[in-house]
């Protein structure tokens, strides 16, 4: 099992998207996937169109059983959904002992063969939890300097976390919104490529049919399979970034 | 020893895709730079090169072959390119009226890709190795003749 999180301490650059649309696609390929949401906001539900639950809430702090709460989103995808009610499991955690290994805990003992995590733009309890359990960190980041400072912020916070002994496998740098018609698109790309080198996976295009498939409550493989979101930039024949080829590179982490 | 390994420091390779989007977008920018009428050239002949794209293939060819198809062409003053053509359009139409038959050539191959190998006869190599018969090239202009 291979534990993948979504994070970036800046709000709104395609977290959620990009782990709804990456956990169906390799649900498609027929790995069981557990989707967990962390953010109190509830939008990994609502972005599968189901009604937001506290899943989160009713495992940790009323201790329900992980098979218990789960919803099934769709074939071999699973989701553990969050609502307001994740606030609570914040400072049920801060009040228990080891309280930087509950979700590692819960989630090793499950039976998927990979789970993401959806992280919230935050820096608290959870997110660290989330980063403890975490194997692998993908940080979409869209090219404005707020949020590849985003990317920074969260880089330093995986570093303290492994300052505590905790072995991340790897991470990946995911430009997301990407408009390649504008100058301050092409600076900061440079920018990341030139900070983080290896580390920068393929852009996924801005499209607003990313937007019009949460609307509907549809994943982009539903709702619009050839767009260019998932199809990433065409040049001379060859696809440059989009969820497809991301999806391929999550494959190459989750085969090692 | 460290002056060594300073020296051949090896390079990071970034991702392809990263790298190929990069390099795109640094070549529209400088070109976006130019003055208008170089870019409008460039832009010619990118669509020049983009329609000619679906034109091209490759494939191996003995290298005698290859200099004899280039010699041809110079001497006839005449694209390779058409030439070939000419030539794969003989051979497709002496294959479809049934006056060459693969089954003279195909020996069993034993890559997995493929069940044959064409296993060309000396007879027909031995093309090659003739001498070239010069053919009188049409005049083009009234002056040449």
């Amino acid at each position: 099992m291979k534990i993948i999180a979504f994070a970036n301490q800046k709000g709104g650059v395609g977290k959620t998207t990009t782990a709804i649309n990456l956990a169906h696609g390799l649900a498609l390929l027929g790995r069981r996937v557990l989707l967990v949401d962390l953010d109190p906001q509830g939008h990994v539900a609502f972005g599968l169109g189901l009604e937001k639950t506290p899943g989160l809430y009713q495992l940790i702090c009323l201790e329900t059983p992980i098979e218990r709460v789960v919803r099934t989103a769709r074939a071999n995808l699973d989701i553990l959904p969050s609502d307001k009610r994740t606030e609570k499991v914040k400072r049920q955690i801060t009040l228990s002992d080891f309280r930087e290994n509950i979700l590692d805990d819960l989630l090793r003992s499950t039976h998927y063969d990979v789970i993401l995590l959806d992280m919230a733009p935050s820096l608290d309890v959870l997110h660290i939890n989330g980063l403890v359990a975490s194997d692998w960190v993908i940080i979409p980041t869209r090219l404005d300097a707020l949020a590849v400072d985003g990317v920074k912020e969260i880089l330093l916070t995986m570093g303290e976390v492994a300052q505590r002994g905790h072995i991340f496998q790897g991470y990946g740098v995911l430009p997301t919104f990407f408009d390649r018609t504008t100058r301050e698109t092409l600076v900061q790309f440079k920018e990341i490529v030139r900070a983080f080198n290896t580390r920068v996976w393929p852009p996924i295009p801005q499209d607003t049919r990313v937007r019009e498939a949460a609307a509907f409550g549809k994943t982009l493989w539903e709702y619009s399979p050839e767009s260019p979101a998932m199809t990433g930039f065409s040049e001379n024949k060859i696809h440059l970034g989009g969820y497809r080829q991301i999806l391929e590179r999550v494959m190459e982490v989750l085969n090692g | 020893m460290a002056e060594r390994k300073q020296k051949y420091e090896r390079r990071p390779v970034l991702d392809s895709a990263v790298a190929d989007l990069l390099s795109n977008m640094e070549q529209k920018q400088i070109e976006a730079q130019l003055p208008r009428r170089v870019r409008e050239k460039k832009a010619r002949e990118r669509i020049k090169i983009q329609s000619r794209r679906e034109q091209r293939a490759t494939y191996d060819l003995p290298p005698a072959l290859r200099q004899r198809v280039k010699e041809m062409a110079e001497q006839e003053r005449l694209p390779a390119s058409q030439l070939v053509t000419l030539a794969l359009l003989r051979f497709l139409q002496d294959y479809q009226g049934g006056k060459i038959d693969l089954a003279d050539y195909k020996q069993s191959s034993h890559s997995p890709r493929y069940d044959w190998n064409l296993s060309l006869p000396d007879e027909l190599l031995a093309v090659l190795s003739q001498k070239q018969r010069r053919r009188s090239t049409p005049k083009l202009l009234k002056e040449d003749s």
